[in-house]
């Protein structure tokens, strides 16, 4: 796990999320499950316990309920700036799902992966930044012309 | 006639061998010559890249501390101070700046920079005058110590209490 080899990327925030008005990430909850498999019993026991009340809180997100026949179940996050995150919740209870639902819906679409650095600023110099000529003399700018009198009266 | 035994002399090895040489391979795909596609010679050249990373975790530390260094010493030089006058004054001035700090100050607060230079000099000027005039009550203002929670052991006892 090297860090070329491995994706990184810079602090961001996607449009600059927080700085007006916060707005929820998380577009779209899908929550895809089966009716009758025991793996999908901590799903069931979510959506009759605390499905409504999550959407309730969260307005700004769509929450949508899939029951068909598949495997594993799963919930799938799709956010403002287009990435779709999979999350499988086999055999998983109810409390552990509110938990990773909670944690979905406070996320950005940002990938996780390494942050290079854990600030970030636009406007990094103040003062202005450094170049060669900032502690020298302004007097380097100034070029004096003498005047050739010789030409002056040839001409 | 029907050959009934050679079928049975065939074994399968294992289903995950692919799976088990991509899990390798998966990483030195960036890597120059066969060694991004070849397993035998990406399994050494892999073990070696994660050797790398690990020694690099502690070299990086100081590597960035001897860049940082190399361009306080620059910015100060710029200035007409060096670098462990500038150091040891502003440990003086107790101005708690680590070299970090003061690289990114020397390159984007130019002025900013220049004034901690400007203090640390006078530091050591009156730091000179105590130490080569008399015995007494010094002249600085910079010299007088500030007591603060956090008592630094590494101050010069020739500073005086305020």
């Amino acid at each position: 796990m090297t860090s070329r080899g491995t994706p990184s990327r810079f602090l961001k925030s996607v449009l600059q999320n927080g700085v007006g008005r916060y707005v929820c990430q998380l577009k779209r909850l899908s929550l895809v499950f089966s009716k009758d498999s025991a793996n999908s019993l901590g799903v069931r026991e979510f959506i009759e316990d605390g499905v409504v009340d999550f959407a309730r809180q969260n307005p700004g997100i769509v929450v949508y309920v899939a029951p068909e026949k598949c495997s594993i179940p799963k919930i799938v996050a799709e956010y403002l700036n287009g990435t779709v995150k999979e999350e499988p919740v086999n055999r998983k209870t109810s409390e552990e799902i509110r938990q990773l639902i909670k944690k979905l819906s406070v996320q950005s679409g940002l990938e996780v992966i390494r942050i290079r650095k854990p600030f970030h600023t636009d406007s990094p110099s103040i003062q202005g930044q450094w170049h060669p000529f900032v502690n020298r003399s302004p007097s380097l700018r100034v070029q004096r012309f003498v005047k050739e009198k010789s030409k002056l009266e040839s001409s | 006639m029907v050959f009934l035994s050679l079928s049975r002399w065939i074994r399968s090895r294992g289903p995950d061998r692919y799976w088990r040489v991509q899990e390798v391979l998966k990483h030195a795909r960036h890597f120059r010559g066969r060694k991004n596609r070849c397993f035998r010679l990406a399994v050494r050249s892999v073990r070696r890249a994660f050797v790398f990373a690990t020694k690099a975790r502690k070299a990086k530390k100081r590597i960035m501390r001897t860049l940082w260094i190399s361009r306080i010493a620059a910015a100060t030089r710029e200035h007409g101070m060096k670098y462990p006058a500038l150091i040891h004054n502003l440990l003086k001035c107790q101005v708690a700046l680590n070299r970090k700090v003061l690289s990114d100050l020397a390159i984007t607060e130019p002025r900013t920079f220049k004034s901690l230079a400007s203090l640390a000099k006078r530091r050591r000027e009156e730091g000179f005058l105590v130490a080569l005039g008399d015995k007494g009550e010094p002249e600085g203002i910079f010299s007088r110590i500030v007591h603060s929670q956090f008592p630094d052991a590494t101050l010069n006892p020739e500073s005086v209490a305020a």
